[in-house]
C-alpha cells in the first residue's frame, strides 16, 4: 500500500463514519453537540482564510454570522422568501461589510487591525441592539428574532429532526474545507502566505496584497454568513448578545489558533479538542461551577500557546507521518522525517 | 445650564476612571508593543481585591490603597514571567506580535472565570465611609467618592510621568520602548524591563480598582466596560502617552455622560465606537502617538 493510498483510504473511512454517524446516535442531545461541533469547524475554516492564511487576527466574525441570520430570517419572516435564497443574499451582504471593513483596516499592523474589527463589530451589535427596524425590515432591537415553528419543510429550511441539520452542516463542512484546500495549492494561496509573512517582499514582487486580502476577506464573510442562517434554522431563534457577541468572534480565533491557523485540518482538530469539552463542561458541571468551562478554555489556550505555539496540527501531521510510514513499511521515509 | 455643567463634572470625573485604566494599559503596550486584552481582568481582580478588604476588615477604602496596587504589582510581575516572557521571546523577531495578544486573551479568560466560579456572576456593591456623601460646588452636586478617584488618577498620571522622567528606572522603562536591541546593548535586561512595565501597568489597575469600588459594584466581567473603553482611550490618546490616557479617558467620559442627557446610553456605546473609528482611519497614532508605533 503506497502511502497515498492510505491518506485516501482514511478520508474516504472519515466519510463513512462521518455520513453514517447519525445512525448510530438515538440522542438529539448528542447529535446537536455533533451539529454545533460541525458549525464551530465551518466557522473556522471560514474564518481561516483571512485569519490563517492572510496572517492577520480578525476578532469580529460573528458579525458576519448576524448578518447571515438577520437577512435571511428577516426576508423569511417577512416577504416569505426561503432562507435557502435569503442565505445567498446574506452571504452577499456579508462579503460586502466584509470588503469595507478590510480596505481600509489591511494596511494597519497586527493590533490595531484586531482591535478595529472588534470596534466594527461591537458597533454595529450595538446598533442592531439599538434598532426596532432599519426602514421596512423589522429587527426588534435587543429582543432578537423569533422563527414561528412550520414543521418540516425543506423549502423553509426547517426539520423537526436534527438528522437533516447534521447533513447539511457536513455538506457546508466539506464544501467549505475543499475550497480551502483548492485555494491553498493555488496561486491565490500563495499571495496570501507571501502577503501575510512579507507584506514588503510580496509586494516588491508584483503581488497586490491588498487585493488578495480583500478577495480572501469577500469569501471569508460570505461563508461566515451561511453559517448564520443555518445557525437560526438550527435554533428557530437570536438575538443580538447571543449571536454576534465578542465572545463567539474570540472562539472561532481560539479554535483556529489551538487547531493550528493556516492549516487545512487545523480548524476541525481545534473544534474536536475544545467543543466536546465544552459542552461536556457545560452540561454537567455549570450547575456547579459556572465559568469553569472558559477557565479550562482559557488555560488549554494559554499552553498550547506556550508549548505549540503554531497549533496542534503540526504536531499531530508529524505524528501521522511517522504511523504511516510504518504502515506502509517506507522506511526510507520514516529515516528522513527523523 | 445647571445640568450641562453637571454633566461635564461627571464626565469628566468618571473619564479620569477610564483614563487610570488606560494608563497601565498604555504603559504596557509602549514598552512591550504588546495589546494586553486581559487588562480589564486584572482591574477586576484589583476591584475584587479591594472589596473584599474593605468587607472583610470594615477599613477605609483608600487605606486600601496601600495594600491592594503592590499586591497588583507582584501579580503582573509574575503574570508577564511566567506566561507572556516565554510567548514572547518566542515572537521576538515579529515587531508586533499576535500570539502574545491571543495568551493574554486567554489569562482574561481564565481570571474572569474564576471570578465566577469562587464569587457568583451577581453585582456587588461595598458601603464605605465615603460611599453616597458628596458636596456641593455652587449649584452642583460633586461626590466625593468620584472626586476622590478623579484626584488619584490625576496624581498616579503626574507620578508616573515623574517616574519615567526621573528615574533611573523609568529612563530603562523608555529606553527599552524606544529601541529594544539597543537598550539591551546598553545592558538593560529586556525581561527585567518587561516584568517591570507589566508589574507597574496592573498595580495602576489595582490603584483604579481601589478608588471605583466605593461608587460602582463590582461583578466578574466587569473589566469589559473598562477594557473597550481602555482601547479606545489609548488609540485616541496614542499608544504609550501618558498624557494621552488621560486626555483620551477624560474625553471619553465627557462624550458619554453629555451624549447620554440627550440619547439612551446604549447609543452613546454605539457613538463612542464610531469615534474610535473615525480616529483609527484618520489620525491612527492618535494625539500624542508616535507615527512609527503605527
Amino acid at each position: 500500500m503506497s502511502r497515498k493510498q492510505l491518506d485516501l483510504a482514511l478520508l474516504g473511512l472519515a466519510a463513512v463514519v462521518s455520513f453514517a454517524l447519525p445512525l448510530a446516535i438515538e440522542s438529539p442531545t448528542y447529535l446537536q453537540i455533533l451539529i454545533l461541533l460541525f458549525f464551530y469547524a465551518y466557522l473556522t475554516t471560514s474564518w481561516n482564510l483571512v485569519g490563517g492564511f492572510a496572517g492577520v487576527l480578525p476578532l469580529g466574525h460573528s458579525v458576519f454570522v448576524g448578518i447571515g441570520a438577520y437577512t435571511s430570517t428577516i426576508l423569511s419572516l417577512q416577504y416569505g422568501i426561503s432562507p435557502w435564497i435569503g442565505m445567498l443574499v446574506g452571504g452577499a451582504l456579508a462579503a460586502l461589510v466584509g470588503v469595507m471593513i478590510g480596505k481600509p483596516t489591511f494596511r494597519m499592523r497586527g493590533a490595531y487591525f484586531a482591535l478595529c474589527t472588534i470596534a466594527f463589530a461591537e458597533g454595529i451589535r450595538v446598533m442592531i441592539e439599538n434598532l426596532d427596524a432599519i426602514g421596512p425590515f423589522k429587527l426588534n432591537g435587543p429582543r432578537g428574532l423569533l422563527i414561528p415553528l412550520k414543521g418540516d419543510s425543506f423549502w423553509n429550511y426547517q426539520f423537526m429532526h436534527k438528522e437533516p441539520y447534521y447533513y447539511i452542516i457536513l455538506f457546508m463542512l466539506i464544501l467549505v474545507l475543499a475550497l480551502t484546500w483548492f485555494i491553498s495549492k493555488s496561486r491565490m494561496g500563495y499571495y496570501l502566505a507571501a502577503g501575510g509573512d512579507e507584506p514588503e517582499a510580496a509586494q516588491a514582487l508584483g503581488v497586490n496584497v491588498a487585493r488578495y486580502k480583500l478577495i480572501a476577506m469577500a469569501m471569508s464573510s460570505f461563508l461566515t454568513a451561511l453559517a448564520g442562517t443555518f445557525y437560526a434554522q438550527l435554533m428557530l431563534y437570536f438575538y443580538p448578545k447571543g449571536l454576534m457577541g465578542l465572545d463567539l468572534s474570540f472562539e472561532i480565533a481560539f479554535i483556529a489558533l489551538i487547531g493550528g491557523r493556516g492549516t487545512i485540518a487545523g480548524p476541525l482538530i481545534g473544534a474536536l479538542a475544545l467543543r466536546p469539552l465544552n459542552e461536556f463542561t457545560r452540561i454537567y458541571l455549570s450547575d456547579q461551577l459556572p465559568g469553569l468551562h472558559l477557565v479550562i478554555f482559557g488555560l488549554i489556550l494559554i499552553m498550547v500557546m506556550l508549548f505549540q505555539p503554531k497549533g496542534l496540527t503540526p504536531p499531530l501531521a508529524k505524528l501521522y507521518d511517522r504511523l504511516a510510514n510504518r504502515i506502509t513499511g517506507d522506511k526510507a521515509a520514516e529515516g528522513a522525517s527523523k | 445650564m445647571t445640568a450641562v455643567i453637571q454633566a461635564v463634572l461627571n464626565g469628566t470625573m468618571m473619564g479620569s476612571m477610564y483614563g487610570l485604566t488606560a494608563l497601565g494599559l498604555t504603559l504596557i503596550f509602549g514598552v512591550m508593543k504588546v495589546v494586553n486584552f486581559a487588562h480589564g481582568s486584572l482591574l477586576m481582580v484589583g476591584m475584587f481585591a479591594a472589596y473584599w478588604l474593605i468587607k472583610l476588615t470594615g477599613m477605609h477604602p483608600y487605606f486600601a490603597l496601600f495594600i491592594v496596587p503592590p499586591f497588583l504589582f507582584f501579580f503582573g510581575y509574575f503574570m508577564q514571567d511566567l506566561v507572556i516572557k516565554p510567548v514572547f521571546k518566542a515572537e521576538q523577531q515579529v515587531r508586533e506580535p499576535l500570539t502574545v495578544i491571543i495568551v493574554t486573551t486567554g489569562v482574561w479568560y481564565v481570571l474572569d472565570n474564576l471570578a465566577l466560579m469562587l464569587f457568583g456572576a451577581e453585582y456587588r456593591t461595598v458601603r464605605t465611609a465615603i460611599s453616597g456623601t458628596s458636596f456641593m460646588l455652587g449649584e452642583v452636586i460633586v461626590s466625593i467618592p468620584k472626586f476622590s478617584g478623579f484626584v488619584v488618577a490625576v496624581a498616579t498620571a503626574v507620578g508616573l510621568a515623574l517616574f519615567m522622567k526621573k528615574t533611573r528606572t523609568g529612563k530603562a522603562l523608555q529606553a527599552t520602548s524606544l529601541d529594544r536591541e539597543a537598550a539591551n546593548l546598553m545592558g538593560i535586561d529586556q525581561y527585567r524591563i518587561y516584568n517591570l512595565a507589566f508589574g507597574i501597568g496592573t498595580a495602576i489597575a489595582g490603584i483604579a480598582g481601589c478608588v471605583i469600588i466605593p461608587f460602582y459594584y463590582v461583578y466578574p466581567s466587569v473589566g469589559v466596560v473598562f477594557d473597550i473603553r481602555a482601547f479606545i482611550i489609548v488609540v485616541l490618546g496614542g499608544l504609550g502617552s501618558i498624557k494621552g490616557a488621560m486626555l483620551g479617558g477624560i474625553i471619553v467620559g465627557l462624550i458619554e455622560s453629555v451624549f447620554s442627557q440627550y440619547i439612551t446610553s446604549t447609543w452613546t456605546e454605539a457613538i463612542i465606537y464610531a469615534i474610535f473609528l473615525v480616529i483609527l482611519f484618520v489620525k491612527p497614532s492618535g494625539f500624542f502617538g508616535h507615527k512609527q508605533d503605527w
